[in-house]
C-alpha cells in the first residue's frame, strides 16, 4: 500500500507542495531574463483588460443607479448573474482540473510510490487543482469588485468581505470538481472521462450560449424593454437559487453594499461550513477510491483504426497536391479528427455562426433615422471587419497551432528528406480550405439578410476572400515563428504570447484592408443615395481592390518566411 | 559512406561536441560509445541536420547534410532515443506517412509494410491507435519507419532501451543482417555487451571529443591493456571523472 494513513502533518503537505512552488519560482527567476519583455506584454494586456472590465461594469452599473428605486436591485440581480457564471465555470474547470492533478499528473507515479499520507496527498491535490483552475476567475473578478464597491462607495469593509468571502468561494466548487472527478473515475476510465467531461462542458456553453444570446440582452439598455426585463428579475429570483454559493456570497456582498436587510454571519457560516466540511468529507472519500480509481486509469485505451470511408474521402480531398503535402495533410486531417478535445470546438464555431447571423436578422435597420440603404451599406462594410476578426479568432485555435501539434514527434519532419516548406504550405492549404468557405459564408448570408446591393455583395465576397488567405498565413506563420513543442494540452497553445501575437497581427491586418476600402466605399454609398448625381461606378473601387491584393501577397509570403527561418534557427 | 570532419557543436559555451572525425564504411557497424552526456545524442542529431555544426561537416552517402539535406536524408534511416511519434495515427498509417516523406513507391510501400510488422513481431497491432502501444512496441515502430525507404546508412541512437531480450536479439540480427547487405550503420550505445557483439569498429566519445575510435584490438593498445573486455577497456579510457550534461 502506498499511500498510508498516517495523520497528516503540514510538513508532508508542504513536502507535496513544494515541487509546485518551485516549479513556479524557477519558472519565474531563473529563465526570466528573455522572457520579462514577454512578461510585460502580457502583463500590459491583461491590465488592459482589467481596466476595461472595470470601466464597462462601472459604467454599467452607474447607468442602474439612474434607473429611480431600481438601481441596487439592477447590481443584485447583475452580481447574482456574475457570481452564478464564476460558479458554473468554477466548478467546470475544477473537474478538468481534478481529473489532471488526481488521476493523470505523470508525477503520481512517483508520489503514490513514496509513502504519502492520504490526507496530505488530497490537501496538495486539492489546493493544485484550486489554484490552478480559479486563478483566472479570481483575477478578472477583482476588478468586477472594485466596481461595485466605487459606485456602491462600499469602502473598506467590502473590500474586506470580498478578501474573506472569494477563498470560501473557490475552495468548495474545488472540493465539488474533485468529488465529482473521484466518483467518475471510480466508475469509468479516466481518459474517456476527459472526452466526456469535455463534451459535456462544451455543450453546456453552447446552450447558455445561446440561451444569452435569444434572451437578446440589448433589450435591457431599451427602456421601452423594461417591462420584460423586471419578468427576467422575477424569474432570477428562482427559489432554486438560495441553495448556491454564488447567492450566499451575493447576499453577504449586498447586505454591505446595498444596505440590505439580511443575516449576513448566517451567510457567511453556510460558506465557511461547505467550505470546511466539503474538503474534509472528500478527503475522506478520496481516501477509499482514489487508489483503486487511479490504478483504473492507467488502463490504456485500446483506440482502433476506423472509418475506411472517410480514409477514401481524405484521399480525394487531398488529390490535387504533391505527395509530400499530401502526406501531411493526410496525416494532420486524422489526428484532428481522432482528438476530441480538437474537433469538438467545432460545436463552438456552429455556435458562434448561428449567433453571428442572427445577430443581422434582428438587427433594428429600419427604426434607424438613417436612410435604410445606406445604414445596410455601412453595416455590410463593417460586418467585413467583424467576419475578418471571427476567422481571425477561428484561426488562432486551429491555424495557429497547426506546427506546434507536431509536438515531440517534429524530429520526424526533421530528419525526413522534406523542405520544411512543405510543412508549412501543407498547414497554410488544409487550415485555409475551411477557413475560406466558414468566410464566404458568413459574409453571404449576413449580406443576403442585410438586402445588400449587388457591388456590395461581390466587394465582401472578393474581399473575405483576400482576407482569409492574410489571416491563415498569419496563423500559421506565427504559429511557427512562437512555435510550442512541449505543451501538456492543446487548449495551452492559443493562449501563449505567439498567440497574442498572431491575434495583434492579424487584427492589423483585417484593419488595414477596411481602411484602404473605405473610401471608395464611401463615394458609391454616398453615389447611391442620390441617383445620377455623380459618375463615381464600380470602377473606383478597382485601386484599393489592387492595393488589399498586394497587401495579401505580403501578408502571406512574410510570416510564413518568417517562421521558415524561425524553424530553421532550431536547429542551431 | 558516413564522414564526420572536424564537427564541432557548441552548446552555448560548452563544446558538447568537440573536432570529432570518423568514417564509417558500408556494411560497417561502427558502435559510437560514450558516458552520460559526453556528446552521442547531440553528434547524432547533428548528423541527421536536427542539429547545426557550428563547424566542420557531415556526409552522408557523398551527400554533405549542410548543403544537399534531403538526398542526405533521402538514404539515411533514423532511430532516436526516445520514440515520440503520432499518437493518433495508427501503426500502418504512421509506416505509411513516413514512407510518404520517403517517396516511396505505394507498391513497394503495400509489400514492405507488412514485412516490416512481421519482422518486428507488431502484425496484430497495425491497426491499434499508436497511444495504446507500449514504449517496446513504440521503439520497434520506430525501426520499421527507419527501414521503410531501404536506406543505405542506419544511424541508431540508444535502440536497446525498453526493449525485451527478445527484441534485443532481433536487433542484433537485424544489424548483421543489414551490413551484410552492405548498409553503414553507426550505433549509438550504453550497452557494451551489444557494441562488443555486433560492432567492427568502436569509437569512444568523452566530453565532446573522440578519445578513442578503431577495432577491440586497437582499443586495447589505446588503453594500454593487452587483454580484457570492452567494459575494462571503456572504463580506463573514461576514467578522469565528471561529464558534461548532454
Amino acid at each position: 500500500m502506498r499511500i498510508t494513513n498516517r495523520p497528516v502533518t503540514s510538513n508532508s503537505l508542504f513536502v507535496l507542495l513544494s515541487p509546485f512552488v518551485l516549479s513556479w519560482k524557477n519558472e519565474l527567476l531563473r529563465q526570466g531574463e528573455k522572457k520579462w519583455p514577454r512578461r510585460a506584454v502580457l502583463l500590459g494586456l491583461g491590465l488592459g483588460f482589467w481596466a476595461g472590465i472595470y470601466w464597462i461594469v462601472r459604467r454599467v452599473l452607474i447607468y442602474f443607479e439612474t434607473v429611480h428605486g431600481l438601481g441596487p436591485a439592477l447590481a443584485y440581480q447583475l452580481l447574482l448573474i456574475i457570481l452564478i457564471t464564476f460558479l458554473s465555470m468554477l466548478l467546470f474547470s475544477n473537474l478538468i482540473a481534478a481529473l489532471s492533478t488526481f488521476f493523470l499528473a505523470q508525477d503520481l507515479d512517483l508520489i503514490l510510490s513514496a509513502p504519502t499520507p492520504a490526507a496530505a496527498f488530497f490537501g496538495s491535490r486539492l489546493i493544485t487543482t484550486t489554484v490552478n483552475s480559479s486563478w483566472m476567475v479570481l483575477f478578472f473578478s477583482l476588478p468586477i469588485f472594485a466596481a461595485y464597491g466605487s459606485v456602491f462607495h462600499g469602502g473598506a469593509l467590502f473590500y474586506l468581505w470580498v478578501l474573506v468571502v472569494l477563498p470560501l468561494f473557490v475552495i468548495i466548487p474545488a472540493a465539488i470538481g474533485a468529488l465529482i472527478t473521484h466518483l467518475l473515475v471510480y466508475w469509468l476510465p479516466a481518459r474517456r472521462i476527459r472526452d466526456i467531461l469535455f463534451f459535456i462542458g462544451l455543450f453546456a456553453f453552447v446552450i447558455l450560449y445561446f440561451l444569452f444570446r435569444f434572451s437578446q440582452p440589448e433589450r435591457l439598455v431599451q427602456p421601452e424593454a423594461f417591462g420584460h426585463f423586471l419578468e427576467f428579475l422575477r424569474a432570477m429570483e428562482a427559489p432554486s437559487s438560495p441553495y448556491l454559493p454564488s447567492s450566499w456570497a451575493a447576499e453577504i456582498f449586498a447586505s454591505v453594499l446595498f444596505q440590505r436587510p439580511v443575516e449576513l454571519w448566517f451567510f457567511y457560516s453556510l460558506l465557511l461550513s461547505y467550505a470546511l466540511f466539503l474538503p474534509l468529507a472528500v478527503s475522506r472519500l478520496s481516501g477509499a477510491v482514489h487508489l483503486p480509481g487511479w490504478s483504473k486509469a492507467q488502463e490504456s485505451r485500446q483506440g482502433r483504426r476506423q472509418g475506411y470511408l472517410l480514409d477514401s474521402v481524405i484521399r480525394r480531398l487531398t488529390r490535387p497536391f504533391p505527395d509530400t503535402l499530401k502526406a501531411i495533410m493526410v496525416k494532420d486531417i486524422k489526428t484532428f479528427l481522432r482528438d476530441t478535445t480538437q474537433w469538438s470546438q467545432l460545436f463552438l464555431l456552429l455556435a458562434l455562426i448561428v449567433v453571428y447571423l442572427y445577430n443581422f436578422k434582428v438587427l433594428p435597420l429600419d427604426r434607424s433615422p438613417m436612410p435604410a440603404g445606406m445604414l445596410r451599406t455601412v453595416v455590410s462594410f463593417a460586418n467585413l471587419g467583424l467576419a475578418g476578426f471571427v476567422l481571425a479568432s477561428v484561426a488562432i485555435r486551429f491555424a495557429f497551432p497547426a506546427v506546434s501539434l507536431e509536438g515531440r514527434a517534429f524530429w520526424i519532419l526533421q530528419t525526413a528528406p522534406i523542405d520544411l516548406r512543405a510543412l508549412l504550405w501543407s498547414k497554410f492549404w488544409l487550415n485555409l480550405m475551411p477557413l475560406l468557405f466558414l468566410g464566404e459564408l458568413l459574409v453571404f448570408l449576413s449580406n443576403t439578410l442585410l438586402r445588400v446591393p449587388q457591388w456590395m455583395m461581390l466587394l465582401s465576397l472578393v474581399t473575405i476572400f483576400l482576407m482569409t488567405f492574410g489571416i491563415t498565413a498569419i496563423g500559421v506563420g506565427v504559429g511557427a515563428l512562437y512555435p510550442k513543442f512541449d505543451y501538456s494540452n492543446v487548449a495551452e497553445i492559443p493562449t501563449s504570447f505567439g498567440g497574442v501575437v498572431c491575434m495583434i497581427c492579424s487584427i492589423a491586418f483585417i484593419g488595414m484592408t477596411v481602411v484602404i476600402e473605405a473610401w471608395p466605399v464611401y463615394l458609391l454609398t454616398m453615389a447611391g443615395l442620390k441617383p445620377g448625381s455623380s459618375g463615381v461606378s464600380g470602377w473606383a473601387l478597382v485601386p484599393s481592390l489592387a492595393v488589399v491584393l498586394l497587401l495579401t501577397v505580403v501578408t502571406v509570403v512574410l510570416p510564413l518566411r518568417l517562421g521558415l527561418k524561425r524553424l530553421d534557427k532550431l536547429r542551431d | 559512406m558516413i564522414k564526420l570532419e572536424n564537427l564541432t557543436k557548441h552548446c552555448g559555451r560548452l563544446a558538447a561536441v568537440d573536432a570529432v572525425n570518423l568514417e564509417v564504411q558500408p556494411g560497417e557497424i561502427y558502435g559510437f560509445l560514450g558516458p552520460n552526456g559526453a556528446g552521442k545524442t547531440t553528434t547524432i542529431r547533428v548528423m541527421m541536420g536536427i542539429l547545426k555544426p557550428t563547424s566542420g561537416s557531415v556526409t552522408l552517402g557523398g551527400y554533405d547534410v549542410e548543403r544537399e539535406p534531403e538526398m542526405a536524408k533521402a538514404i539515411t534511416g533514423f532511430v532516436p532515443d526516445r520514440p515520440f511519434i503520432y499518437e493518433k495515427l495508427s501503426g500502418g498509417e504512421f509506416l505509411r506517412f513516413v514512407g510518404s516523406l520517403h517517396r516511396v513507391d505505394a507498391d513497394l510501400m503495400r509489400r514492405r509494410i507488412p514485412e516490416l510488422l512481421e519482422q518486428f513481431e507488431l502484425s496484430g497491432w497495425r491497426d491499434e491507435l499508436i497511444e495504446s502501444y507500449s514504449h517496446g512496441m513504440k521503439q520497434r515502430l520506430v525501426l520499421c519507419a527507419s527501414l521503410i525507404h531501404e536506406p543505405k546508412i542506419l544511424i541508431v541512437d540508444e535502440p536497446m532501451v525498453g526493449i525485451d531480450p527478445r527484441g534485443t536479439r532481433t536487433l542484433k540480427d537485424l544489424f548483421l543482417s543489414l551490413a551484410k547487405r552492405g548498409t553503414a550503420v553507426f550505433l549509438s550505445t550504453h550497452s557494451i555487451g551489444v557494441a562488443e557483439e555486433v560492432c567492427q569498429r568502436i569509437g569512444i566519445i568523452h566530453k565532446g571529443k573522440l578519445i578513442a575510435s578503431g577495432t577491440m584490438a586497437d582499443l586495447h593498445r589505446l588503453a594500454k591493456m593487452e587483454e580484457g573486455k570492452l567494459e575494462s577497456v571503456f572504463l580506463e579510457l573514461t576514467r578522469d571523472g565528471s561529464s558534461p550534461v548532454e
